[in-house]
């Protein structure tokens, strides 16, 4: 992992020095910078919480985002140098996509979840992947901090979604789609935090909020 | 030099046999040198845990030493049926491969023996009763006993009830320390699931019973605290594991009462572990989200498994033990 994210750095450096600015400004850059920052929470997160196996289930995710990264005609090879930039779409831009890749850390920490969840529920519990697998509470304390660590970064590239330039209609309508995806999380870590809510469906919730974000900013 | 080693265990021997050879931790250095005097040889080591008794000797002549030492023996086995074993050179080197590995303990490859043989060995060597034979020949099955361990999953898996209980939590709830424990019944099952759980650092035991002096008697033991049996649904607000033994006709624990629970609870995990016959806790309450339900029959089952997987090991351990044996002795 530590050298995809090597070479994830060479190729955004590389990047950023074509486009002469933040390189997200095509879908195959997205994807690469998402991947980039998926691994970055993985070194960072992953001997932090002491979550084993977390690559396993890391490493297929970041690949799955490069394969659509590759994707032909996805890349251009010589991209467009953007002449006028703005601080806070830079801002916007970099931080929105950091913070999907907490996000999307949080959402590989469900899945880890619901998978040792339903093995202990069915007592199924020969597999070397249940040895392997970190304890039922420790995922869930992970799983909150990362959708913090997320929600928190999300905050950060809204507010700089609202003072950036808006030139297009459209630029408005992506600002309205980020907050309702900010507002789902809030909500989800609210009832979490108030109320309570059973790890399963918490989990359930980190996925299928990051996969219908995910779904959401891909056609708007 | 030539390795002789004579031994009593749980196979050969019954208790009142074996007790008559043990040696406590404290002596087993000055139970070295005695060993020297009795078989007249010029190495020896003498291993003792509560299941064997067994003397390692280095000697010039092999079938000379080990008369000696049963003649000097013979005293201590009177009226019993033989109860010795004997090994000589590479069998003798292989049997302690074995006995270390735990491929010869009566639970299978447990870790414990490891550290006994060790502590032996130590003792001996700090009595000056062994010799380049006997420190060579140790060195190496510590070696082997270590690759047996790290090369094959003999170790791997709970083969009790109390022990699959306490993966099980710990698979829950990671470090036990801050994970409260309810006993219901304070039968000896229960007795010993949770002083496994206690053993783990589990952050306090509760204790309820019918008998309310009973209940008193084991978090005593435990040093926990006992409720009154019909207070125990309030105190299970807090409670991380149950474990529930009680003597019952009929359940005890029924999903409505649990799902009264669960907004209090926060919906935090519940491990409940159910070791009654007839059971405790209503089956459908394991269907609760956040509760894991295991009964006597699920963990029985589950440490059988890992019986069974450890007796699947023994003929791979065996071949690291037959390969390093072979190096040994180049």
């Amino acid at each position: 992992m530590i050298a995809v994210f090597l070479c994830q750095i060479g190729y955004l450096g590389v990047r950023g020095e074509m486009r002469g600015a933040c390189p997200l400004r095509s879908l195959a850059e997205i994807f690469v910078f998402l991947s980039w920052s998926l691994t970055l929470f993985y070194l960072l997160v992953g001997p932090m919480y002491r979550i084993s196996l977390l690559g396993v289930f890391t490493a297929p995710l970041v690949a799955l985002f490069q394969g659509f990264a590759l994707i032909p005609g996805n890349l251009a090879a010589n991209p467009e140098r953007v002449l006028n930039t703005s601080f806070w779409g830079e801002i916007h831009s970099s931080m929105s996509v950091l913070a999907y890749g907490a996000l999307a850390l949080a959402a590989v920490a469900g899945v880890m979840f619901m998978v040792l969840d339903h093995q202990l529920k069915e007592h199924d519990l020969k597999s070397g992947l249940f040895r392997n697998l970190p304890p039922v509470r420790e995922l869930l304390v992970s799983l909150e901090r990362l959708l913090w660590l997320g929600v928190g970064l999300l905050t950060i590239g809204l507010v700089a979604g609202v003072l950036m330039p808006h030139e297009t209609a459209d630029a408005w309508k992506h600002v309205f789609v980020a907050l309702g995806v900010w507002g789902a999380y809030i909500a989800l870590m609210m009832i979490k935090r108030v109320r309570g809510i059973a790890g399963r469906w918490f989990a359930l919730g980190a996925v299928g909020l990051f996969v219908l974000s995910l779904g959401v900013f891909a056609f708007v | 030099m030539e390795l002789v080693c004579l031994g009593v265990n749980h196979k050969t021997a019954p208790v009142e046999v074996r007790e008559r050879f043990a040696v406590g931790t404290t002596r087993l250095g000055e139970a070295s040198q005695e060993l020297l005097k009795m078989a007249d040889v010029p190495e020896g080591v003498v291993v003792s845990t509560c299941n064997r008794t067994e003397f390692y000797l280095a000697a010039e002549c092999a079938t000379d030493a080990l008369k000696r030492l049963e003649s000097s023996l013979a005293e201590k086995v009177h009226g019993h049926e033989e109860p010795f074993y004997r090994f000589e050179k590479k069998d003798a080197a292989r049997h302690l491969c074995k006995v270390v590995s735990g491929l010869d303990s009566m639970l299978l490859g447990e870790t414990e023996i490891f550290g006994q043989v060790k502590q032996a060995y130590h003792a001996a060597h700090a009595a000056g009763t062994t010799g380049a034979t006997l420190n060579k020949l140790f060195q190496k099955v510590f070696s082997v006993g270590k690759k047996v361990r790290t090369q094959t999953s003999i170790q791997e898996g709970s083969t009790s009830i109390g022990n699959v209980a306490v993966e099980l939590a710990e698979k829950i709830f990671g470090h036990l320390k801050n994970s409260e424990v309810m006993v219901l019944g304070a039968g000896e099952m229960s007795r010993l699931t949770a002083q496994a759980l206690v053993s783990r650092g589990a952050k306090s035991i509760i204790v309820a019973n019918r008998t309310h002096d009973r209940a008193i008697e084991l978090a005593a033991e435990m040093k926990g605290r006992a409720v009154r049996f019909d207070d125990w649904l309030d105190v299970l607000k807090d409670v991380d594991v149950v474990i529930s033994s009680t003597g019952a006709p009929h359940t005890i624990i029924h999903r409505k009462e649990i799902e009264s629970l669960r907004r209090a609870r926060k919906f935090r995990p519940l491990f409940l572990i159910d070791i009654a016959v007839p059971r405790d806790i209503e089956h459908e309450v394991g269907e609760i989200d956040e509760v894991y339900l295991y009964d006597i029959d699920a963990l029985e089952q589950l440490a059988d498994q890992a019986k069974a997987r450890r007796i699947k090991q023994i003929l791979e351990c065996e071949n690291i033990i037959e390969l390093e044996l072979l190096k040994l002795l180049k």
